[in-house]
């Protein structure tokens, strides 16, 4: 706190008196003082030399089916690595404070405008209806990748700064004539507020989350969009949201599914790898080869693995295999005892972003931390429970491992993120 | 920041019990997702591995060559060779004109019928794949490729290698080497009984391979080396077993037989060199069945007896019958009975007995075939002239049970114990008496002249053998050894003796008797000059079998007699003719085969004086001296000269010096050189005595060489020859000419 304070005394003469020095002063400073956590920079550290080099394993013999040179995939990670190292590192130091209105609202504008700029011009590759890539300047990526991190930024900035609504129990007011009058009245009849101020922050939250989710979604990019409201849910419980809301929008949420069974929302695509999962009797030749091919990956790991480099269903058995299945390549190569450890190193580095979160000196710090962690945990989740064939069939990628040069700046950008608000955190800090 | 700093310190307060929550479900996570991928790779791993690695390794097949059979010389008998299947890709085909071609093409080079396989093709017109000719030859695939690529249908007609079982002679040893299936498995005879190691084992190339069917890694290839099959070398004899089943062949139409059955074996080892019986089929052919078997099915009514009946007809002339049937030995077995006999002092070689024409056992009464009776005899006349009487006496001098003990010594009670598929299995109380179930007093007269119990033709070549063997009953086999490729020795037959049955001096007396049966007695037929022949003849009814009689004839011998080496049994199964007894019938072919097989295996005749008075003698030198000086020389002799051309010095002569020549045959002298040899048309000596038969021959410049029956009476006819009547020969030659005696009993 006292750093902070004398921070805020010398930095008239730092940041100038413009529109951006202006916002810099008022959130406290450029950079943060304090030390990073060490332990999660070690984790991390581990986890992307780890995830380069299975990776390079992983791609090689698809890089040379796909024509290219067979380090064609490591040498485009590298640069992403590269890339994202440096954005973290930079991130990694300023004032997280900062990233507040910057990041809720330029995030938003970018991100809502890439997701309809691929409802557009997005495609893939087998001509169905999916439009969650998009590719600008050369460069291929999927719009949701940013989309998930913005809308965490955006998320932690409303609930934070409206975080006095979220628990005023004073009645609403919208200024709205019949709106009042009759939330009044509700309200009077109960004989408590149900109708309160809550509400406004909670309906502005759903909006935001609906506008994201729902470009998201309508990309057929379901399990992105799931991942997005699991994250978004449990940002609106660390801002402290009413346990009645919750109950509320668990019975809404049960309600909604046979809706969006009836309504044909859940594209056939989806219903179809949802059931493909079902079925026990699994279909080869089908949809899920994929599947079929990564259990005999794993299994054929065993204990101990084959040894790095020695897979042999990375041969065009794994379907690109430097890409969601890369750590079904991964157990071949390293066995259950690699997995393990790798399992292992991503509940570590989750572990530390939730100390972070929970010492993190400002709500906002804390709401973020809490979405990019639980943001991280579900994707490791989602992937390797795609991998094992615990869900089904999702096209969730492994941070640092699977080949996306995007995903993977943008999983950079948020340790950045972590370390500087760590910097803030009153934990111990090795 | 005051406010911030606030709202802080509430938010970590209140977070802290949800963060434990969160942990606590982070940690459920964590675990299932190990204990997930724990089942995976420990408990499921073998089983995703194993599945993993069916689809990684592409193993191709190495085919193993399946082993030759080769006879004794090494003639090949059986072989595997490559051939090739021609096949289409009918979708291929583009339009009208394509298929001209590509129906033009394979016409033409495979011999197929065009209409017939312009509808074939457009019948799979969809499809991908169609097989046109199976097992095209080298010549004709390469042909078909070839104009598959002048034609620019290469995309059409392909062929894929196979392989094909040849018989180089189908017919020659069907029943013995039997066949192979489409497959190339042995379903019958020697191909099925060593089916195994003359198939070898496949070999496998497993080579690790990515999705696409690329090889991986080439120092990850497990490869297991095809293991060729065997090669077998029989004991069988191409000459050997040519001449058996050209005799066979010829018993089988003269005196319209249902079967032949013949065996020729080594006396000494055991060792089968020919077998057969006939009719039997076309190794490269084996379903398809004889032309009299097909009229008799075409005759039947509705199709399921048809089929039964193809089946059955099938089964049965795949049958080695040699080894399988059974029949009543006849008289063949009173050389076991007197054997036996002597052996266990029953009788000796002075024993006397007096045939009346009938013998009188119990309520029984037996009547020989000469109602009046042999009269006075030794064991010696009971074989010479076969007497039924005689016999009786002497089973039952023996008893049941001695009689019993040589049956069994001789080895009629068992298999003979050959390497090949399909022996018949004597069964006591169905193919013969004994002691135990059904062998009384009364069977005892039948089975001591050989009805009544049942052996099979290979039992009483082995046990034949044994009287020739002093005494020891060999186990008879087919297989010499097996050699792998490069001809080395796998595995080699020893001759194997199963027991000494009689004692060599006994075998000894009991062979010279059987010398005097060939001789003198019912055995003549088989008479071969310089030979020995000896052996014993047999005619037996059938009995049960059909309202009319049939019988069994047959014949069972070895030669030469003071060291026997070779044993011939021929059995004529149902003979229709007005002659059926054994030393009528089945005695001549077994001399025939006697006659023509013991100079091509190495046995040097050894003449009596009065055979080479009678017959022959070796042609005296000639060439060199003068037409005068030689004519001088032969004026001493019986011979009869003819003189060609007008030089003065013989510079050639036919027969050629030294060669075995009767003593009063022609010899041919030529007195110019480079003159063409003269020839003349052979004669038919069908009919004629001996001397009528040579004074044919001289007169046309031929000189005949005696085979069969050496009593030059009336009774002794010339019923065969070497070379057709009308066969171009050269002047001086020696025919082969077949004599016979007919009116024998037995």
């Amino acid at each position: 706190m006292q750093a902070s304070a004398s921070l805020g005394k010398s930095s008239e003469k730092k940041y100038g008196k413009s529109l951006i020095g202006q916002y810099i002063k008022s959130r406290g400073g450029l950079l943060a003082e304090g030390s990073f956590d060490v332990l999660l920079f070690i984790f991390l550290s581990i986890i992307i030399f780890t995830g380069l080099t299975m990776l390079y394993s992983a791609s090689y013999p698809n890089a040379y089916t796909d024509g290219y040179d067979p380090s064609y995939y490591f040498k485009n990670q590298a640069i992403g690595v590269a890339v994202g190292v440096v954005l973290m590192m930079i991130i990694g130091k300023m004032n997280h404070m900062l990233f507040m209105e910057a990041g809720a609202v330029l995030g938003s504008l970018v991100s809502i405008g890439l997701l309809v700029l691929a409802l557009f011009m997005g495609g893939s590759d087998d001509g169905s209806s999916i439009k969650r890539w998009i590719t600008i300047a050369g460069i291929r990526f999927q719009p949701s990748d940013i989309a998930k991190f913005t809308l965490i930024l955006t998320l932690a900035y409303i609930l934070h700064r409206w975080h006095y609504l979220m628990v005023s129990k004073k009645p609403l007011k919208t200024n709205i004539g019949w709106v009042d009058s009759f939330t009044a009245g509700v309200n009077r009849k109960i004989g408590r507020p149900v109708f309160n101020e809550s509400w406004k922050i909670v309906m502005g939250s759903l909006v935001v989350i609906g506008i994201y989710v729902g470009l998201v979604f309508l990309g057929s990019h379901l399990s992105g969009a799931i991942i997005m409201l699991l994250v978004a849910a449990v940002m609106l419980f660390v801002g402290e949201i009413r346990p009645t809301w919750i109950a509320f929008f668990i019975c809404v949420a049960i309600l909604m599914i046979p809706v969006l069974m009836m309504t044909g929302i859940l594209s056939e695509y989806m219903v179809e790898r949802i059931t493909n999962f079902l079925s026990t009797d699994k279909d080869l030749q089908g949809g899920d080869w994929q599947t079929i091919q990564a259990l005999y990956a794993i299994g054929s790991g065993g204990f101990f693995g084959k040894g790095l480099g020695q897979s042999v269903q990375k041969y065009n058995y794994v379907p690109e295999p430097q890409n969601d299945m890369i750590f079904a390549i991964i157990i071949e190569e390293l066995g259950f005892i690699g997995g393990v450890a790798i399992i292992v190193l991503f509940a570590l580095v989750i572990w530390r972003g939730i100390v972070i979160g929970v010492n993190s000196p400002t709500r906002y710090g804390a709401l973020v931390a809490f979405g990019i962690t639980f943001k991280l945990a579900l994707q490791v989740f989602f992937n390797i429970g795609v991998a094992t064939d615990i869900i089904p069939n999702t096209g969730i990628t492994l941070p640092f491992f699977s080949y996306g040069r995007t995903a993977l700046i943008v999983n950079l950008v948020e340790m950045g993120i972590l370390f500087s608000i760590s910097r803030a955190s009153r934990m111990k800090k090795v | 920041m005051a406010a911030i700093n606030d709202g802080m310190k509430r938010t970590s307060l209140s977070a802290r019990r949800a963060v434990l929550g969160l942990y606590i479900v982070l940690a459920v996570f964590l675990v299932g997702l190990i204990g997930r991928l724990g089942y995976l790779t420990i408990i499921k791993g073998d089983d995703y591995r194993r599945l993993a690695e069916d689809q990684q390794y592409n193993d191709s097949v190495l085919s193993s060559l399946r082993g030759t059979i080769y006879d004794s010389e090494m003639n090949v008998l059986a072989q595997t060779a490559s051939v090739w299947r021609i096949q289409i890709n009918p979708s291929k085909i583009e339009d009208d004109k394509e298929m001209g071609v590509v129906v033009d093409g394979l016409s033409t080079i495979l011999e197929l019928d065009a209409a017939k396989l312009r509808e074939k093709i457009e019948k799979n017109k969809k499809y991908g794949y169609l097989i046109v000719k199976n097992e095209v030859e080298y010549k004709q695939m390469s042909a078909m490729i070839q104009f598959a690529k002048e034609n620019k249908v290469a995309d059409i007609i392909f062929s894929e290698p196979d392989t094909k079982r040849y018989y180089p002679d189908g017919t020659l040893a069907s029943t013995v080497i039997g066949f192979t299936g489409t497959d190339g498995n042995g379903l019958y005879g020697l191909e099925y009984y060593y089916d195994s190691s003359l198939t070898g084992v496949d070999g496998k190339i497993f080579t690790l391979r990515d999705a696409r069917a690329n090889e991986l890694d080439s120092n990850n290839k497990i490869i297991y080396e095809a293991k060729n099959g065997e090669n077998y070398v029989l004991t069988l004899n191409n000459e050997v077993q040519t001449v058996l089943r050209s005799a066979c062949l010829t018993a089988l139409e003269d005196n319209q037989a249902d079967n032949v059955y013949g065996i020729v074996m080594n006396t000494k080892t055991g060792a089968i060199l020919g077998m057969c019986n006939v009719p039997d089929y076309n190794s490269n052919d084996p379903f398809t069945i004889s032309e009299k078997a097909q009229a008799e099915i075409d005759a039947l009514e509705t199709d399921e007896e048809k089929n039964a009946a193809y089946s059955n007809a099938q089964q049965l002339q795949w049958k080695n019958k040699a080894i399988a049937d059974f029949y009543y030995p006849g008289s063949v077995y009173k050389v076991f009975l007197v054997a036996g006999a002597m052996e266990e002092g029953a009788i000796d070689e002075n024993t006397s007995y007096t045939c009346h024409g009938t013998i009188t056992v119990g309520d029984r009464t037996v009547k020989d075939y000469n109602p009046i009776g042999h009269g006075a005899e030794t064991p010696l006349t009971l074989l010479v002239n076969s007497c039924n009487t005689f016999s009786v006496y002497v089973g039952q001098r023996m008893g049941i049970s001695l009689f019993y003990k040589y049956f069994e010594a001789f080895g009629f009670t068992e298999k003979t114990g050959i390497d090949l598929p399909g022996e018949g299995s004597p069964v006591a109380g169905v193919t013969y008496h004994s002691p135990e179930i059904s062998f009384t007093n009364s069977n005892l007269v039948s089975v001591s002249f050989g009805q009544s119990n049942q052996v099979t033709p290979m039992q009483v070549a082995a046990a034949i053998s044994a009287v020739g063997n002093g005494g020891k009953l060999m186990t008879p086999h087919i297989v010499s050894k097996t050699i792998d490729d490069s001809g080395n020795t796998i595995r080699e037959t020893k001759p194997e003796v199963k027991r000494q049955v009689i004692s060599a001096t006994t075998a000894a007396t009991v062979t010279s008797y059987m010398e005097e049966v060939v001789k003198r007695g019912t055995g003549a037929n088989a008479y071969v000059a310089g030979y020995h022949v000896a052996g014993k003849t047999g005619t037996s009814e059938k009995t049960g079998i059909t309202d009319t009689k049939a019988y069994i004839a047959s014949f069972a011998g070895f030669a030469p007699a003071d060291d026997p080496e070779i044993t011939v049994v021929i059995v004529i199964d149902n003979p229709k003719g007005a002659r059926y007894s054994g030393g009528d019938i089945a005695a001549p072919v077994a001399g025939e085969v006697f006659s023509r097989i013991l100079p091509t295996m190495g046995i040097e005749p050894t003449y009596t004086d009065s055979e080479l008075a009678k017959l022959s003698e070796p042609a005296p030198d000639m060439v060199g001296k003068t037409v005068g000086e030689a004519k001088a020389e032969l004026s001493g002799t019986e011979h009869v000269v003819r003189v060609i051309g007008s030089g003065d010095t013989v510079v050639a002569q036919s027969p050629e010096a030294g060669r075995t020549t009767p003593a009063n045959g022609v010899i041919v002298l030529y007195t110019e050189d480079n003159t063409e040899k003269e020839t003349a048309l052979v004669p038919d000596f069908n009919g004629l005595t001996v001397s009528q038969a040579n004074q044919m021959a001289v007169n046309r410049g031929f000189n005949i060489r005696i085979s069969g029956s050496s009593f030059s009476t009336d009774s002794v006819v010339a019923y065969k020859q070497e070379y057709a009547e009308g066969t171009e020969l050269e002047l001086g030659s020696i025919i082969t000419v077949y004599f016979r005696t007919s009116g024998i009993s037995d």
